[in-house]
């Protein structure tokens, strides 16, 4: 289990005063869960997979992966980043080796397990294609790929699908259910997209910023009906879904008088 | 779907066998084909040296013949100028520049790198190459002549000093230039710090460490050509030198034309060395 306690940021800020970036954010992340962090610009939830991830130590509280502290970056933790990392001298499929090659395995063993990966993600054609000739959705699914090549214990996602358009967006969500739904990992993904949001989390947090702050927090099954039946309309078309939509945007737009107000759990 | 929904569309014409194309309507120079204006402006240039010496619009002193030039070329292939033939003459020049060109890469792009990652090396190097690095080499060439004497220790090293900055400058400015998100990943894939500079760091910097190196074969050129001028008994250099003290121009000619050949020659390698091993260049 992912586990984060009571962890809190300050960044310097100007006039040597500090910024409160994160405050006092607790989260766990059992396995076979998608817990999606949702909130407007500044509200810290880059800040938390960042530490997460090992790219940013904590001012206080711990993170720790089964038991074990976190403290740098590891191959127990995969990343996909919003920007889009690949190495343009490699080729798609020695990208999404690049991790085998950090760990040591054999060339042919590295890239049959590659290309397995590209399968998964749908890319089994352009193994051979150089990362500049995909387009931003290939990119991203290369980056989802190079990412399970370690078999990390949790893949984080950092608004991977925020520089797409709607319609890839779409096709990436129901990828990445597959993705899920196949391979079993937990994942933490974050975004500013509410629907985005409701379909892809076993579990949402919302949080505001100034201090960056989890403020509620909902346990949902719509990814799990997705998984089962593939059918988005039926979800879509949810009342409740469409109800909780709208709770939702209450607390991104006025985090403290909606909780409050609706009575939703605070943390 | 409604009626209001439906739309209705008359049937459209064929397209013609071979539409017109467009594209957007450019700004500056958008990739242009520049090479037949090129092509031509060369070719006019060189008719009107041959109209010039023709007419004897000027003195064959000071602009001989093209036929002069090609004849004192092939002489000078055959017999040699000064005691030494036209191979050793470019041969020492050719000897000196990649000689310095290897010394200054083997030592500019380790530097440059470690630079750009390490506190101490970037305090202790910026001083000296910050204080030699703008001044014109023949400053001090008379100093490495005094120092090394005037064998072929001091134009190596001359031309060395004089190539070591930007390829240094060049592997800091490749080290800057590499997105924290690119580091990031490799460590969250399990990148150690050795695979870390191996696989991303160095590959990262290598666009711009040949566009130092590129720059520095540049300023090799024209700092070999004046060491040559000032101290040397072979090279190209030596021979434009020797030949202006007796006013052969024709040879000073002969001269420029086999250093413009070997300076293109050199930044064509270059070309395909950077296609060779950045072919990602400019694609992200």
């Amino acid at each position: 289990m992912l586990r984060v306690q009571n962890a809190s940021v300050f960044f310097p800020g100007r006039d040597g005063g500090t910024i409160h970036a994160l405050d006092r954010a607790s989260l766990d992340i059992d396995a076979n869960s998608i817990v999606v962090a949702l909130g407007a610009s500044g509200c810290g939830k880059s800040t938390l997979l960042n530490a997460i991830a090992g790219f940013l130590p904590l001012s206080d509280g711990s993170i720790t992966l089964d038991g074990r502290p976190v403290e740098r970056p590891g191959a127990d933790r995969g990343v996909v980043f919003q920007k889009d990392t690949l190495l343009p001298w490699k080729s798609v499929l020695d990208n999404v080796a690049l991790g085998l090659d950090f760990a040591g395995l054999p060339l042919r063993e590295r890239r049959d397990r590659a290309a397995e990966l590209l399968r998964l993600v749908g890319l089994e054609g352009f193994a051979k294609a150089a990362p500049h000739e995909l387009s931003g959705g290939m990119r991203q699914r290369v980056g989802i790929a190079r990412a399970l090549a370690t078999d990390p214990k949790i893949l984080l996602m950092d608004e991977p699908f925020g520089a797409l358009d709607s319609l890839t967006r779409e096709q990436m969500q129901e990828l990445l259910v597959d993705v899920w739904a196949r391979t079993g990992k937990r994942i933490f993904f974050i975004t500013h997209s509410i629907e985005e949001a409701l379909f892809l989390g076993t579990t949402v947090v919302v949080m505001s910023p100034r201090p960056g702050r989890i403020v509620a927090r909902f346990d949902l099954d719509f990814v799990r009906r997705f998984a089962a039946e593939r059918d988005v309309r039926a979800i879509l078309s949810d009342p409740e879904f469409g109800d909780l939509h709208n709770r939702i945007r209450d607390l991104v737009h006025r985090p403290h008088h909606a909780a409050v107000h609706r009575g939703e759990t605070l943390q | 779907m409604t009626d209001a929904a439906r739309t209705t569309t008359a049937p459209l014409a064929e397209p013609a066998a071979r539409p017109r194309t467009v594209a957007l309507r450019p700004f500056g120079l958008d990739g242009a084909r520049t090479g037949p204006i090129s092509a031509v402006t060369g070719f006019l240039l060189i008719a009107m040296w041959f109209l010039v010496s023709h007419y004897r619009l000027v003195t064959p002193l000071f602009l001989p013949a093209p036929g002069e030039v090609a004849a004192q070329f092939i002489a000078i292939l055959e017999d040699g100028y000064a005691g030494a033939t036209l191979g050793e003459h470019v041969s020492a020049s050719l000897l000196r520049i990649l000689t310095a060109a290897l010394i200054a890469a083997s030592l500019g792009i380790p530097l440059g790198l470690a630079m750009g990652l390490n506190r101490w090396a970037k305090g202790v190097l910026d001083t000296p190459i910050e204080f030699y690095w703008p001044l014109p080499p023949l400053a001090y060439l008379p100093l490495m002549i005094i120092w090394l004497g005037i064998g072929e220790v001091s134009k190596i090293a001359l031309l060395t000093l004089a190539m070591f900055a930007p390829i240094c400058l060049s592997a800091q400015a490749g080290l800057r230039s590499l997105p924290i998100e690119r580091v990031n990943a490799a460590l969250s894939l399990g990148a150690t710090r050795w695979q870390l500079f191996r696989a991303i760091v160095l590959p990262s910097a290598l666009p711009e460490i040949l566009t130092g190196l590129r720059i520095a074969i540049g300023v090799g050129w024209s700092t070999l050509v004046a060491a040559e001028l000032i101290a040397a008994t072979r090279g190209i250099g030596f021979m434009i030198m020797s030949a202006s003290h007796f006013l052969a121009t024709d040879v000073v000619f002969v001269g420029i034309g086999i250093i413009a050949a070997w300076a293109f020659a050199f930044s064509y390698g270059m070309h395909l060395l950077e296609s060779w091993l950045v072919p990602w260049k400019g694609k992200t």
